[in-house]
């Protein structure tokens, strides 16, 4: 009975956590089908209007909606590939391979983390026009893979995750130590991609100071730059805008559920090797 | 082997990078003998238009406009200034930001040396002043759209009140700040309403007239010196005590309903943002007029087009800014997108003279902003105005929401400017 | 999967290989597994970072020239009281924003993991969601709940319990309260799908066996989960301090660029010294300071690990 009661009440904890994290994004669907003045009213209005596609519309109106998606997600899904190799070759390294100065390494790695990033816009921005990469994605994907959290995190992961007798077997083996790489040490870490791979892929998709300030050619505007010239000098249209925002956030959902996926299926993969 | 897949791998992500990059090389390269303009701007100008226009006279110049988020666009422009590359040919800056570039005069071309003298006496001379140097030998930019401003009041409210409500008596009624502070005390007493919900805009109001502002030519601060700053931030802090005056933020969900609801008597505020009250208020035709502001006029908002010392067509390019701020394109401007010209030899234009607005009651809405666009105090703002400002409201917005002694507050504020300012 | 005849070429090639010993090879490896890191770090990392420092040093506003002034930034910022009154607010606002965010991470990673639970994907979803909604919805939903009047989502809470409305935006306290609440909502979903990867390395034969020695599920907690996290855990803590001293968007986003004194951060007040005011010299002090904070708490951070990884040995 007890554990009944328990059980009912740790769902009741679910769900009202699940409400509040998703209610600001419901009420942005809410404001993308109202006309802009319903953001206003005191407390809040919480039912759809009827302005869904005349708010769209406008919005493919003022800006190129598909191909800055596009764009966005040939940036992020690009970085995201990039930083998952990099990261975990890197720190399949810093784990499991013995080489002069690998502690001091991993050491300068950590501490790139704690510099702050907002003063190297300027010199950022220099470098960038000295390559000639202005208003190119690569300007974005390149500097985009540079993650001393994922290697941290992979490091950190594989440590724990892969037993160093299952590398010395594959040595044993005749592997090369790639081959090991990819054919022992990338199966095993499948949750440690998932999670690394969302992150990445939602950080580069809603990143926009960076992009912004190399990307100044419409052609090769991501979704939050565009979304960003929705915003008027003075009036602002807020059924546009969040509708805008709206269904630019909808994919980053779907793409959420295919990593998560991967969480899943690594579960039961873990299950059958047992 | 480990190598080859390592290269194997890279190269895969480097086909996909060029393989995105290559597509708009392509798109670049088609026409080639045109000068190319490109053009920085923000918000909705409908420049696009007045540009294509300009193309088809002009078959030889391709302009390329793009638009960006208000300080987005000035950030980049910093950005790209600083680093000495990636600038546009022409590249628009709003009055207030102006200042922020004024230290970077060597970045742009001086657009006297492009001619600008000849069209000087189009333009509103203050918007005029605005746009140059200390010593008026340098042109930033030629002027787009301005805002001056006027008083927005609601007419139920001064109705309950007891008050006169048609524009011609409101403005006799408050002709000047003491009228504006006894008809604050009348609309307490009688409504229980404040005369405004934010103090800032009374505070910028009382600004924008005053003869001098923070700084002197010299970039020296006066707000010591001179009594003026001081004496409008004390009328704002005695009518914040009294109670006239209410305490929403700006561009808050709640100042955007009180708009709606007409739970304050008077806006003060420039032309645009008649779109801003229509937006906030549409069921609220009728119940907004406008009429001119006590004391004066002031200004907010408004651009400038400058061109950056990179562009490799620096004539052309003031061909064409000057081409599309004149008169003509900008008559244009303000019937289809609301830009407030800062030429005044439109306002006569009877188009412009006649121009009405059913929600503001049918008054001639443009011809009162037009009158209040030509009482503009010519000022210099000086490159570090943000910082005293920022200062002054935030001494304000203490007094108003934390009861904080005013004259303390006053004097934290010069402390914190004066220290902010020997840093750069 | 490898053809036997390309299997037999890899088997030549290594063998002319093997002339380096095995220590070499794994050597080269380690440096050419690392190496991507690096060159792209050399390249767009290195520079802005020593720039930073370099700028620290001088006096620039952006455009024109910059002119050495030895250690007269660091003389600005430290005598400026707002500089210590943003070391003093990061600090708050980072503790109140991350201790329980991240007691509350790792609590729903277990129940998101538990086999109890059902909708496991729409509640990992759900729960990261608050991590991918635009700041401008963010924003304008968060200064309504904290509204300053009456009216307020939270004051009209707290007059329910009798209790006065609270200045959300100018109040001491109140912006910070408010600043964490939502740290902890854009961020407690983050933490926990971090956690939810740890938790899946853990082996489910762990939990089999103290349920047949009659372990209850907070036993189990305590003794299973919370220790075999533990590399996880110092992991996520570490993050999360370098990442809470590097507060940033959420006070921008709940007090705007006011920069007002209850609320400034380090990294805001370095925003306001670079961007508002063109004083890129006190910045870079600024950014300079704050990454020798770091450091610190980063060295705080290793010495408590070391110690708990000490009784967690025993205990193993």
């Amino acid at each position: 009975m007890t554990k009944k009661v328990n059980k009912f009440l740790l769902y009741v904890f679910l769900v009202i956590g699940a409400f509040l994290s998703f209610f600001p994004l419901y009420w942005m669907f809410v404001m993308a089908t109202n006309p802009n003045h319903v953001i206003n009213q005191i407390p809040p209005a919480i039912v759809p209007g009827d302005k869904l596609s005349e708010n769209f519309s406008n919005v493919l109106n003022h800006i190129d909606f598909f191909g800055a998606m596009l764009n966005s997600l040939i940036v992020s899904s690009v970085t995201t590939i990039g930083v998952l190799f990099i990261c975990s070759l890197a720190g399949f390294a810093f784990a499991k391979l013995h080489f002069k100065g690998r502690d001091k390494l991993f050491l300068v790695v950590l501490v790139t983390m704690m510099i702050p990033p907002q003063l190297g816009l300027i010199p950022q921005y220099f470098i960038i026009t000295k390559l000639g990469w202005l208003n190119d994605l690569k300007a974005v994907i390149i500097p985009g893979m540079i993650n001393a959290f994922g290697i941290f995190w992979m490091r950190q992961y594989i440590k724990e995750a892969v037993p160093d007798e299952l590398i010395e077997s594959a040595k044993i083996d005749g592997c090369g130590l790639f081959r090991t790489y990819w054919n022992i040490v990338v199966p095993s870490i499948l949750p440690a991609f998932a999670t690394l791979g969302i992150l990445t892929f939602m950080f580069m998709w809603n990143d926009f100071l960076w992009p912004l300030t190399v990307l100044k050619d419409e052609e090769v505007y991501t979704i939050q730059i565009a979304i960003r010239t929705l915003q008027d000098a003075y009036v602002k249209d807020y059924g546009m805008i969040l509708s805008g925002t709206f269904w630019s956030t909808l994919p980053l959902i779907v793409v959420f559920l295919v990593f998560n996926k991967l969480f899943i299926s690594s579960l039961t993969q873990g299950a059958v090797k047992q | 082997m480990r190598k080859l897949s390592l290269i194997l791998l890279l190269s895969f992500v480097l086909i996909l990078v060029t393989a995105c990059s290559d597509t708009e090389a392509n798109g670049e390269g088609s026409s080639s003998d045109k000068i190319k303009l490109d053009m920085w701007v923000f918000g909705s100008t409908g420049y696009e238009k007045l540009a294509d226009e300009y193309m088809k006279e002009h078959p030889n110049v391709e302009i390329k406009i793009q638009s960006t988020q208000f300080d987005d666009h000035h950030n980049a422009l910093f950005t790209a200034l600083s680093a000495g590359s990636g600038a546009p040919d022409i590249a628009m800056i709003e009055v207030n930001n102006i200042e922020r570039f004024r230290q970077a005069q060597d970045r742009f071309h001086n657009l006297y040396d492009l001619g600008a003298e000849e069209v000087k006496d189009d333009y509103l001379d203050w918007k005029w002043r605005l746009g140059e140097n200390a010593d008026g030998t340098f042109l930033y930019g030629l002027p787009t759209d301005i805002g001056p401003t006027a008083m927005f009041y609601r007419v139920d409210v001064f109705k309950e009140a007891g008050l006169p409500t048609d524009p011609e008596s409101v403005k006799k009624l408050i002709p000047d700040w003491d009228a504006y502070a006894e008809v604050a005390r009348i609309i307490k007493e009688k409504t229980g309403k404040p005369i405004a919900d934010n103090y800032e805009l009374i505070y910028n109001a009382l600004r924008d007239q005053a003869p001098v502002q923070y700084f002197n030519n010299e970039d020296e601060l006066i707000i010591e010196k001179e009594p003026y700053i001081k004496a409008a931030y004390d009328y704002t802090v005695d009518l914040i005590q009294k109670g006239y005056v209410g305490d929403n933020g700006l561009w808050t969900p709640e100042w955007g309903a009180a708009m709606d609801k007409g739970s304050y008597a008077t806006l003060l505020a420039p032309a645009w943002m008649q779109g801003v009250v229509k937006g906030n208020a549409p069921n609220s035709s009728g119940k907004w007029m406008i009429t001119g502001m006590p004391g004066g006029a002031g200004n907010w908002g408004g651009s400038y087009l400058t061109i950056p010392k990179e562009t490799k067509h620096p004539e052309e390019a003031y061909k064409f800014i000057q081409w599309l701020v004149a008169p003509e394109q900008q008559l244009k401007s303000f019937k289809e997108m609301g830009l407030f010209p800062s030429t005044p030899s439109i306002y006569n234009d009877p188009s412009f003279k006649d121009y009405s607005d059913d929600y503001f009651g049918g008054i001639n809405t443009a011809q009162v902003f037009a009158q209040s666009a030509q009482m503009v105090q010519t000022v210099y703002m000086g490159k570090n105005y943000k910082v005293v400002q920022a200062e002054i409201v935030n001494a304000l917005t203490n007094v108003s929401k934390k009861s904080a002694d005013p004259e303390k507050e006053w004097k934290a504020a010069v402390k914190r400017i004066k220290r902010q300012l020997e840093r750069q | 999967m490898v053809p036997q005849s390309k299997a037999k070429a890899l088997n030549m090639k290594y063998s002319i290989a093997k002339r380096l010993t095995e220590k070499q090879k794994t050597s080269i490896a380690g440096y050419l597994f690392i190496s991507p890191f690096f060159l792209l770090f050399a390249v767009f990392g290195a520079f802005p970072m020593i720039f930073s420092f370099y700028l620290a040093f001088q006096k620039w506003n952006g455009f024109g020239e910059m002119t050495f002034v030895g250690f007269q930034n660091f003389n600005f910022i430290f005598i400026d009281p707002v500089f210590w009154k943003s070391i003093y607010n990061t600090v708050i606002i980072g503790l109140l924003g991350t201790v329980p965010q991240l007691i509350a991470a790792l609590i729903l990673a277990v129940i998101l993991n538990s086999v109890l639970v059902k909708m496991k994907s729409f509640f990992r979803v759900a729960y990261f969601v608050p991590n991918v909604t635009s700041i401008v919805a963010v924003a304008i939903v968060f200064t309504v709940i904290f509204n300053e009047h009456q009216s307020g989502i939270v004051n009209a809470t707290l007059g329910l319990f009798g209790l006065s409305p609270v200045n959300w935006q100018t109040s001491e306290w109140g912006v910070k309260i408010a600043i964490a609440t939502m740290i902890f909502w854009r961020w407690v979903g983050y933490n926990s799908i971090i956690f939810l990867a740890g938790l899946q390395s853990i082996p489910k034969e762990l939990y089999e066996a103290a349920e047949m020695d009659g372990a209850k599920k907070w036993q189990q907690f305590l003794f299973i989960t919370v220790p075999m996290l533990k590399p996880i855990i110092i992991f996520v803590v570490f993050t999360a301090t370098i990442g809470s001293l590097q507060i940033f968007a959420e006070p921008l986003i709940f007090s705007g660029s006011g920069f007002r004194e209850e609320s400034i951060t380090i990294v805001l007040y370095l925003w306001r010294e670079a961007f508002s005011n063109n004083a890129f010299g006190t910045a870079s002090a600024t950014a300079v300071s704050l990454f020798l904070l770091i450091i610190a708490f980063s060295v705080i951070n290793v010495l408590m690990s070391n110690r708990l990884g000490k009784t967690g040995n025993i205990r193993g």
